[in-house]
């Protein structure tokens, strides 16, 4: 592609909230008919970076140039009528509206205030067979499937004469069919001189799609690049960047019996797509198995399915040798199967309730905590407080609400409830997610201990460097699939391997640990 | 952090653990003042006004017989309502399951005419909690099993339980009148007496009165049950409270709905099903990874719920009218709502809630009479103080929170910026 004229440009964008900074200097140009990628794990400062330019956050410091001129952006209105458009991941949509309404809500009409949706209605099916963007004007929003909402969400974008186009994450909802048809309606608008900004962690549809990329790691800017300069696994070792690792002091422990044992298990995720395919591995005694991969790989839903939160299609799971799938959560909590959800705010932890009673959340049912069916206030205090200093939960009282502790409390609290029990099998999702160096390092300590008490541990994290510190195997997940299963140990680990296994350019088959143990396993019970 | 406790820890602490009685307490005088306003534009002394509905409430053994009556029905629908709602079980069907409580003491207590007291009152009592909770037992498996919203099935139910009830005022009580036909048979569209109650007597749609020994004992009886005439007849304090006429106004009924109000605490604080309830009422989703049975937890909810309010209604038969008639107890289950609410869902917060709301309602006529101020300004005061009590509750949750990111944080942000900022970091 041509150096075309610059639309955007944004220099030296600063953006801080307290205690993080989300955005470090980054400087970033767009280019005018151009797809660029901003590529970066969850995290990195993507979708911060572009709400400045959206004008939902003010930036802390730097410059905004759009068009040669700086120019502030104080809100969305602002940033509307110089011609940028947003598609969030979170349709803004009304659904009992039509789609032409939707279109149209909150922009002057010629005559108002009368409503003239017959224009409306034709310029979108004008546009519609321009852009390769079909929608029907007069469906309702919420009869139409979530591939058709977001072209409306485009659809409004353009109707407000956008130059730029935002997308954050604009694949994260929809089937491979419908992300087909996203990349022809991109290339289709671009034609025309569009820019879009394309935010993504799927490097994928980076190399598919866009003309260039521009990496963020932790707020930093790595790289801007062409596509025809790169390639996924260089793309992949950017973003992950790190060659320095933590490592964690754990002892060399024999792997014991398997305590946690999948078979072809599959599932679906809230949105009934396949998020989980054929999934098979078994975590032993003193061992913590890594699951690495992007998030939305389906990491928390095999997590989910594991413990109980979710249903499994088909497949087999086995705790302790005995047959679980399917189970209900609380069999699981008694079978002491420990889950550490990657979403503390709404499955974690219940945050109107207080701490003493969050700490009690897998105890509640049994004695000594509760006899027949009232709780022992000695026994709930004895075992609050226990679990209060044995897990140094930080707060003023255990009477204190969940919502009032900070992050790293929080987990502390759920760290308390599910391994003072001493789980056998611990389940943990992102157990680190959000949380300061402090509380991370508290965290892995937990994790290893219980490894090294016995206990399996099954560690999803999408933070490649908490996966290589702490485990002894490491599963990749990639569409719901694990690529292979690769030693954890330390010079044993290949990061170039992990790095291409994650984006998921390479697959270990059979030979590997993941497809020949469990068969051995069952010819050796045979 | 420290474990250093400050003042304001210790303070916060206390406060967490209570439930926060300022609110409600500053909604009420907030309702008081703006009223006052009110009732200057009016053109009335404001201070006669409000000491007048204040003597009307409190003034008098009789005032205080008076407002004790008129809470009994809105604390228990008040509790039914807060404990449905700590479940999330939005119980907007109080109205409905108090008519069915109604219906249901009012049959027993005319019905089994030949018990006796100590065993026909609790079986009233039973019966109306059996009736109130089954009729929100079909909202509760509604819900719990296919997702359908309570508050549409609760809302439209209540007038199918009126109508009921009025219907049931219609067809004659089978023990006070039973139609043969003139073969001498009972015809065989007879087994519809078995659940009419209408008093033959009447020409107008009511039910009998129940059995004398289905009316609530007054605290005048109990005081000259032998026991205590014996142990403290004899001291003159005895003598000048027993002789107070309003006691025999004064049923057991309050008294039993203070030792309600205690069980729901007890229950909702002290026992698993109370904390399986909040929690499902607070985040499903957790409460599930917690192994909680979620449609289960809920249809419970709805039953103790459903049965509090039946016993609002089982409660004023006994204590109070002693049968059921055509509007009868105006509203009292919709009134739940606002008494709950203003009572931050807590017992205690509901006992004092229920107590203002009945207090409004002694002492409005006193108002009336001696400031010939319309009766209807209690309704002014009453749905100010409603909406000063929610309006309390946004303001302090959002207080609380800025004041836990001022402790926690260095760098003041704006405050526009703020709430947003963590919401999104936070989940980053």
């Amino acid at each position: 592609m041509a150096e075309s004229e610059i639309v955007l440009q944004l220099e030296k964008m600063c953006k801080t909230f307290p205690g993080v900074i989300a955005n470090d200097n980054v400087d970033l140009d767009i280019r005018r008919g151009e797809i660029h990628a901003l590529l970066g794990e969850n995290g990195a400062g993507k979708t911060t970076l572009t709400n400045c330019v959206y004008g939902v956050y003010q930036p802390t410091s730097g410059k905004i140039i759009w068009k040669g001129e700086e120019v502030e952006i104080h809100q969305a209105r602002d940033a509307i009528a110089l011609g940028i458009g947003m598609v969030h991941q979170h349709f803004m949509l009304v659904p009992p509206l039509t789609v032409a309404e939707n279109v149209v809500l909150g922009m002057p009409m010629e005559r108002e205030p009368f409503l003239n949706l017959e224009t409306v209605e034709q310029q979108i099916r004008e546009q519609g067979e321009r852009y390769h963007l079909r929608v029907d004007p007069t469906a309702q929003i919420w009869t139409l499937p979530v591939g058709v909402q977001q072209r409306v969400e485009i659809l409004k974008a353009l109707y407000r004469e956008a130059e730029l186009l935002i997308l954050d994450e604009p694949t994260a909802v929809l089937t491979p069919g419908e992300v087909e048809d996203l990349f022809l309606i991109l290339k289709k608008l671009t034609d025309d001189g569009l820019s879009i900004i394309f935010i993504t962690h799927k490097l994928e549809e980076v190399m598919a799609v866009c003309n260039r990329v521009t990496v963020l790691r932790d707020g930093i800017l790595v790289n801007t690049v062409n596509i025809e300069d790169t390639s996924a696994p260089e793309l992949a070792k950017m973003m992950v960047g790190r060659e320095v690792f933590l490592k964690m002091d754990k002892p060399e422990l024999e792997p014991g019996e398997v305590l946690l044992k999948l078979e072809n298990v599959n599932a679906l995720d809230d949105r009934d797509l396949q998020a989980v395919k054929s999934i098979s591995f078994e975590v032993h005694a003193n061992e913590i198995l890594g699951v690495a991969g992007v998030d939305g790989n389906g990491q928390t839903e095999l997590a989910s399915v594991i413990v109980g939160m979710r249903k499994a299609g088909s497949g087999k799971v086995f705790v302790k040798g005995e047959e679980t799938t399917n189970f209900q959560p609380i069999d699981m909590i008694k079978r002491n199967v420990a889950y550490i959800s990657p979403d503390r705010h709404h499955e974690g932890l219940l945050l109107d309730f207080t701490i003493t009673e969050n700490l009690i959340g897998k105890t509640y049912f049994a004695s000594p905590i509760s006899k027949g069916g009232i709780f022992s206030k000695k026994e709930v205090e004895r075992f609050v407080d226990q679990s209060m200093m044995d897990y140094d939960v930080r707060a003023p009282g255990p009477q204190l609400f969940a919502k009032l502790l900070s992050g790293g409390n929080q987990q502390k609290v759920i760290l308390a409830r599910e391994l003072s029990g001493e789980p056998d099998v611990i389940i943990a999702a992102q157990p680190a997610r959000g949380l300061d160096i402090g509380a991370t390092e508290y965290v892995h300590k937990q994790m290893i201990e219980a490894r090294n008490r016995g206990a399996a541990v099954l560690l999803i994290s999408t933070e490649l460097e908490e996966i290589l510190s702490l485990s002894d195997r490491i599963a990749v997940m990639y569409e719901g699939e694990v690529m292979g299963i690769i030693p954890g140990k330390g010079a044993d680990t290949d990061i170039h391997e992990l790095g291409e296994l994650m984006a998921g350019l390479k697959r270990l088959d059979s030979g590997t640990p993941q497809a020949k143990e469990p068969q051995a396993e069952e010819a050796g019970e045979a | 952090m420290n474990n250093k406790k400050t003042f304001q820890d210790i303070w916060r602490d206390y406060y967490e653990k209570s439930f926060n009685v300022s609110i409600p307490i500053l909604a009420i005088l907030s309702a008081f003042v703006v009223s006052g306003f009110i009732l200057i534009a009016w053109g009335a002394n404001v201070f006669e006004a409000y000491g007048a509905l204040f003597s009307g409430a409190f003034g008098s053994p009789n005032a205080i017989a008076t407002t004790l009556i008129r809470s009994t029905p809105l604390l228990f629908t008040g509790l039914a309502v807060a404990y449905g709602y700590r479940g999330g079980f939005f119980n907007i069907g109080a109205e409905g399951q108090l008519w069915m409580g109604a219906y249901a003491a009012v049959w027993v207590g005319a019905t089994l005419t030949n018990w006796p007291g100590w065993a026909l009152i609790p079986a009233c009592m039973a019966a109306a909690m059996l009736f109130g909770s089954l009729y929100a037992l079909l909202p509760g498996i509604l819900k719990a099993t296919r997702g359908v919203n309570e508050v549409l099935t609760t809302l439209l139910m209540n007038y199918i339980a009126i109508q009921f009830a009025e219907w049931a005022m219609r067809v004659d009580h089978f023990t006070r009148g039973l139609e043969l036909n003139a073969n001498g048979e009972v015809p065989v569209w007879s087994w519809v007496s078995w659940i009419g109650i209408k008093d033959p007597a009447q020409p107008f749609p009511k039910s009998p009165f129940t059995a004398e020994a289905a009316y609530m004992p007054s605290l005048k009886s109990i005081m000259e049950i032998p026991i205590f005439v014996n142990l403290f007849g004899s001291s003159a304090w005895y003598e000048s409270i027993s002789s107070i006429p309003a006691f025999g106004r004064m049923t057991l009924a309050p008294v039993l709905g203070v030792g309600f109000v205690l069980l729901m605490y007890f229950i909702m604080f002290r026992t698993t099903i109370g904390y399986k309830s909040r929690a499902v009422g607070i985040n499903p989703q957790a409460a599930k990874a917690m192994g909680i049975n979620i449609p289960r937890t809920i249809i419970i909810t709805a039953l103790i719920s459903g049965a509090l309010a039946g016993l609002a209604g089982g409660m004023e038969v006994l204590g109070s009218q002693h049968r059921i008639i055509p509007k009868f107890l105006v509203n009292a289950g919709f009134e739940g709502i606002p008494v709950a609410l203003i009572g931050q869902l807590h017992p205690i917060g509901v006992l004092l809630s229920a107590t203002f709301f009945g207090a409004l309602k002694a002492g409005a006529n006193k108002m009336g009479i001696i400031t010939m101020i319309p009766v209807t300004v209690i309704y002014v005061i009453q749905a100010l103080a409603i909406l000063f009590a929610i309006a309390g509750t946004t303001f302090d949750v959002e207080s609380t929170l800025k004041k836990r990111r001022l402790m926690r944080r260095q760098p003041p942000e704006p405050p526009s910026a703020n709430l947003s900022n963590t919401e999104e970091e936070s989940h980053v």
